[in-house]
């Protein structure tokens, strides 16, 4: 029997298949939208010929409902923005009141929310990175790097109490200061989690179907990216030199050697790469601040305004009981006014913006939501691309719906 | 004033503050909206500069300096230094020019070691103190202290729990001593029966020997306390002020038409106190205690549906069946043989549609009811039991004499046939009224139960005056709004809505829809024969 | 740094910048509505400032601001990756004006002009597809404006009515609130009337004592409402 397709590597005998342009819907209830999303495609064949992404399936109200509660209420709503990552959100959230309240975390506080900050940071760009390669078919990936996630989260949850939404950061430092053993357990996960790395590589980068599926898929050039306001590693990897740890440095992360990896072509596979790199240098960012970090000292601010007093001064004490009664009753109050507060969040730049009114509830709290830019930009990478290739995309995109839709 | 502007301000942190002559530094502050911080004084009450919590630094004219030794942690000795010695604000008159620092940190520190002298031996009660959530030391402590105190000793104890009458309890431990209360009583009442014994950490408040604080205005001690020191066993451990939301409105025990806030749950819309509304018209910074506790009266024997029949016969209904057999009632009888009878405890609101119901119906047969005169003072309380007396004339548009006695003496004389009674009556009347019993067609408007109530054989129920949006004009010819404060039970209307409803159904039309239609008619209808002076009904407007 | 691109803008843009100022290490500046289309493009477009690229669009509603005062701010975050600066551009919108789009200048901007009508009702003139984004189509009102009850629901498909479900409303509306909280869409109607105290204490409304009642009128006229 000749070979089908035969046919198709001829010049002249070209097949042309006459097709209508045909409407589909992708989700919100499909396995590869993650996070519920709706995508409204015309097709010519397999080609995309315009998309209309529809989020919004997940909008729980998160900035409305920060108006109805204290400051340090937000903390448990800042978790369910990416709850892939919620450490990094807290952070995020504390450092923007604390800019308005003009604060400074002791030194020792800002190095253990570094640190928690980019074990989170890792657990994120695996999750993602391991999904993408579970959608194209590789199921072995996921579960090796889900391995990761669990050491990180022990970590975690023996912190926090809490192994998915900590709820661990406060205004003015973090709930509690690091175990006994923080340390030591941090050095040993990142020993595996180096292994995982290269095994995961190991596995990915010489898969045939893996490569040709990512590269020169939903690319995105970098002018247009930079318009898209996208940020963060698929900024990255679009070529656009821009990590906020460095560029604005926060916390003490001008005091770290790492390094920021750009890509080139802006494409799935760079993505995946900036990503891969990305935990490479956290690991190294990490190691530094476990070396740098002082071994003793609190983690937050002592000022009664902010932090509740020790629980047996409370019951002691008429002073630690007032500070008590009055943050629980009224709260933190920033002093009257606007400010927008940047962090380099798992999927580019997490911003808040927040204006107070002098009182205990916050007047607005905006969160710019990077998946929200980099989900919008994900138009241009799909447009022209194949059905298939929206899977590789919006998996490395990395939208996250408890982010993106708030 | 014969001084320019520029003479008669001051400067408090570079912000120039006008005073009037003889304004001390803080009562000039405080016509600013500026807080200066302080315990003992009060707006409303004499000087007493004893808690120096409004500590100040004048920085203009002769600066008196005074010697320190400070700790200097470098040497490791007590150095000599000085520094201004600082004047309480609630003492000092403001002069013109005179510049007043308030913020600096000699000030700070005066203040927050005050603060820290005044917790020495507080006790840890916040947890069962009513008055945590709107207590000064808390407030006070998170401003200007923030620290732990550095006495680690037993405190000092003292009485906790002293029934200082019956309304007052005193606990000797959270009192800051700033005898408020004392002046209240001394200054406001001319009755001195409270006073401080001993000295130092063993100062307390105590009772004149022989004396109970049983004067009229005994919750004022409470309301003037700053901290938990006095509570009122009415108020105790009854609600979380943080719960508690305020609604402006005004007082129904007397003529005088004090303004209050209600202090209401919105979870349960039960009022759990009334508490003054400054008004420098009226009332000052003052209630009578019978005045606070008028709030009680709304949720007593409170009417949820319509009653019909009398005695063992009688059936409850819905509101609006009720108002059906109030219609059906009065449709059988002629319709100027109906009286109609105002309440002087009612709002003027529905003192006019009830006066529009007896001319829609052609009846001139206008009664009031009002409660009987008590015992006033030259205080605040009116000899005058009624809120609304003035406004029952100027919605009738002419005096009403005419009063209960009147109506039984004309049922008597077989001159009526039905009555619409507005509001309700005290008990002392249900003997007096027993001949109302005999007519078919008594139809009661009633937010709770009374002997107008027993006597009736139709009862609609309205909302009380926490529920509803009304006006009591005064003695002094004051209109004062009230707003509502919780809502009415489901179904309830006002008063002034029941009656239009009965007029509709009995075929007839007042001409008003809504509360601002029956106002303009209200105002519109009545302005060419108010006795009132238009002068103090248009400045009325602003004092709600 | 911050100081001298908004010296930059002051400079060239003098006419249509109201004010600058530099709060938190914010740079801000405030621009009319009628030049927010003309200085969003000279802040991408010049060569010194090139803030070219898009963080964020976004309003605040102020309900209560005094008369002279509009009452949207509309909050514009920009980022050069040359100088790797950033500015703060806002402007105050009245209830019903219309801005024009900025999805033409910086192709970011069109998501967040969407999300801003949908969260506030704040029309964008030229907006290529101003529909709503985050809520659907039959949804009444715009929730992130202050006067919208946060505890009101409105499904698509009807809560269950079973006698037999004895479940509590999602909030009430008083549920876990903090003492200094204010009741907005109360407040909005008249009949709320209580601030916070440290609000007070800031717009230097605070008194002494029992809140003043002079205080009340001065905030709001006294006007009854009538429930019909």
């Amino acid at each position: 029997m000749e070979p089908i397709d035969d046919l198709l590597d001829e010049e002249e005998g070209a097949l042309e298949l006459h097709t209508d342009p045909m409407r589909l819907n992708m989700g919100p209830s499909h396995p590869a939208m993650h996070g519920t999303i709706r995508m409204v495609l015309d097709l010519e064949g397999e080609t995309v010929l315009n998309v209309d992404i529809q989020p919004g399936y997940l909008h729980r109200g998160f900035e409305k409902s920060c108006e109805r509660g204290t400051w340090n209420q937000v903390f448990p709503y800042a978790d369910r923005l990416n709850y892939v990552s919620p450490m990094l959100n807290n952070v995020g959230f504390a450092l923007a009141v604390e800019k308005l309240c003009e604060l400074q975390v002791p030194e020792r506080g800002q190095y253990y929310r570094v640190i928690l900050g980019e074990l989170s940071r890792i657990c994120d760009h695996f999750t993602c990175n391991g999904a993408t390669a579970m959608e194209l078919g590789a199921f072995t990936p996921f579960l090796w790097i889900l391995k990761v996630r669990d050491w990180i989260w022990d970590i975690l949850e023996k912190e926090s109490g809490a192994r998915l939404t900590h709820s661990f950061g406060r205004v003015g430092g973090m709930a509690h200061p690091p175990t006994e053993h923080f340390i030591e357990d941090v050095r040993g996960v990142l020993v595996e989690i180096r292994k995982v790395t290269i095994e995961t590589e190991t596995m990915l980068l010489k898969n045939r179907i893996f490569l040709d599926r990512t590269q020169g898929t939903g690319i995105l050039p970098k002018e247009r990216a930079i318009q898209y306001g996208v940020t963060g590693p698929v900024a990255r990897a679009s070529g656009l030199d821009y990590d906020v740890r460095r560029d604005d440095p926060y916390l003490v992360y001008d005091r770290f050697d790492f390094e920021v990896p750009v890509g080139e072509d802006g494409d799935n596979w760079d993505r995946f790469m900036v990503r891969m790199e990305e935990i490479r240098q956290s690991i190294r960012i990490i190691e530094q601040a476990l070396e740098q970090m002082p071994g003793s000292g609190p983690v937050s601010v002592d000022d009664p305004r902010f932090l509740l007093p020790a629980k047996n001064e409370v019951y002691d004490t008429i002073e630690a009981t007032i500070s008590h009664f009055k943050l629980v009753m009224e709260g933190v109050k920033p002093p009257p006014g606007q400010v927008y507060s940047h962090t380099e969040g798992a999927n580019g730049e997490l911003g808040f913006f927040i204006v107070s009114d002098g009182s205990g509830t916050p007047y607005r709290v905006r969160v710019r939501p990077p998946c929200w830019y980099n989900l919008q930009a994900c138009r241009e990478m799909i447009i022209g691309d194949m059905v298939a290739d929206i899977i590789p995309t919006f998996g490395s995109v990395n939208m996250i719906g408890g982010e993106c839709d708030r | 004033m014969e001084h320019s502007p520029e003479e008669t301000k001051i400067t408090i942190d570079g912000k120039p503050v006008p005073f009037e002559p003889g304004d001390t530094i803080i009562r000039a502050a405080w016509r600013q909206g500026i807080e200066i911080p302080h315990y003992c004084w009060h707006p409303g009450l004499s000087v007493a500069a004893n808690c120096r919590m409004c500590l100040v630094h004048i920085k203009s004219g002769r600066q008196m300096e005074m010697p320190i030794l400070k700790w200097n942690a470098k040497k490791k000795a007590f150095l000599p230094e000085t520094k201004p010695k600082l004047q309480p604000a609630c003492q000092i008159e403001a002069q013109a020019g005179m510049e007043i620092d308030t913020a600096g940190p000699d000030v700070a520190n005066a203040r927050a070691s005050v603060q820290e002298f005044l917790l020495l031996n507080h006790p840890v009660d916040c947890p069962i103190c009513d008055q945590a959530g709107e207590c000064k030391l808390q407030d006070y402590w998170l401003d200007h202290q923030t620290s732990l105190k550095r006495k680690r000793t037993e405190p000092v104890h003292k009485p906790k729990g002293v029934r200082f009458g019956p309304t007052i309890v005193y606990d000797a431990e959270r009192c800051i001593m700033c005898t408020r209360c004392i002046r209240v009583c001394e200054e406001l009442v001319g009755d001195p029966v409270l006073d401080m014994r001993e000295r130092g950490n063993r100062n307390e408040i105590v009772l004149a020997p022989g004396r109970q604080l049983d004067h009229r205005y005994t919750l004022m001690t409470e309301h003037v306390c700053p901290v938990g020191a006095l509570t009122s066993r009415d108020f105790r451990f009854k609600a979380r002020v943080w719960f508690l939301k305020a609604s402006p409105t005004v007082c129904p025990g007397c003529a005088t038409g004090c303004n209050a806030h209600a202090d209401h749950d919105p979870r349960y819309g039960k009022v759990y106190r009334l508490r003054p509304r400054d008004n420098p018209q009226v009332n000052q910074h003052w209630m009578c205690d019978d005045g606070m506790m008028t709030y009680i009266s709304a949720h007593e024997g409170r009417m949820y549906g319509g009653l019909i029949g009398r005695g063992d016969e009688r059936e409850g209904c819905s509101p609006t069946e009720s108002i059906r057999q109030a219609a059906a009632r009065f449709s059988a009888v002629e319709s100027s043989r109906i009286a109609v009878v105002l309440s002087a405890l009612r709002s003027s609101e529905d003192n006019f549609a009830a006066v529009r119901f007896a001319e829609t119906l052609g009846t001139s047969k206008l009664y009031v009811n009002a409660r009987p005169d008590w015992v006033g003072d030259d205080i605040l309380r009116s000899a005058d039991q009624n809120p609304n007396r003035a406004g029952v004339t100027h919605a009738a548009g002419r005096e009403i004499d005419r009063n209960l006695n009147d109506l039984m003496r004309d049922v008597a004389a077989k001159e009526i046939e039905a009555v619409l009674l507005l509001g309700s009556a005290s008990t002392e009347f249900a003997q007096q009224l027993s001949a109302l019993g005999e007519l078919e067609a008594i139809v009661n408007l009633a937010s709770n139960e009374s002997a107008f109530t027993t006597v009736a054989s139709v009862v609609i129920p309205t909302v009380s005056w926490l529920e509803d949006f009304g006006t009591f004009r005064n003695r002094d010819g004051l209109d004062q709004q009230f707003r509502r404060a919780v809502p009415a039970p489901p179904g309830v209307q006002p008063a002034w809505k029941a009656i239009a409803t009965l007029a509709a159904e009995m075929g007839r039309e007042l001409g008003f829809s809504n509360i601002k239609g029956l106002r303009a008619l209200l105002n519109e209808s009545t302005s060419s024969v108010s006795a009132q002076s238009s002068d103090s009904a248009a400045a009325a407007g602003a004092t709600v | 740094m911050t100081e001298a691109s908004l010296k930059r803008l002051e400079q060239v843009c003098e006419a249509e910048v109201i004010k600058t100022e530099v709060f938190r290490g914010d740079a801000r500046a405030q621009v009319s509505p009628a030049s927010w289309h003309k200085v969003a493009n000279f802040l991408r477009d010049d060569d010194v400032l090139a803030f070219d690229h898009f963080i964020d669009l976004t309003a605040v509603d102020y309900p209560e601001r005094s008369i002279d005062a509009a009452r949207f701010d509309l909050v514009l975050i920009v980022r050069s990756t040359k100088s790797k600066q950033r500015i703060l551009l806002w402007t105050e919108l009245e209830e019903d004006e219309i801005a024009p789009t900025l999805s033409t200048v910086w192709a970011g901007a069109d998501w967040a002009e969407r999300e801003v009508f949908d969260m506030f009702g704040i029309r964008f003139e030229g907006h290529p597809d101003l529909r709503r984004i985050l809520m659907y189509d039959e949804f009444e009102g715009h929730p992130l404006r202050k006067d919208y009850p946060i505890d009101r629901a409105q499904p698509l498909v009807p809560y269950r009515n079973a006698e037999d479900i004895h479940k509590l409303p999602p909030f009430g509306i008083e549920e876990g609130q903090p003492f200094g909280r204010v009741d907005w869409s109360n407040r909005l109607k008249g009949q709320d009337q209580q601030v916070s105290p440290s609000i007070a204490l800031h717009s230097g409304q605070r008194r002494t004592l029992s809140d003043s009642d002079e205080f009340t009128s001065q905030t709001r006229p006294a006007e009854v409402t009538s429930e019909e």
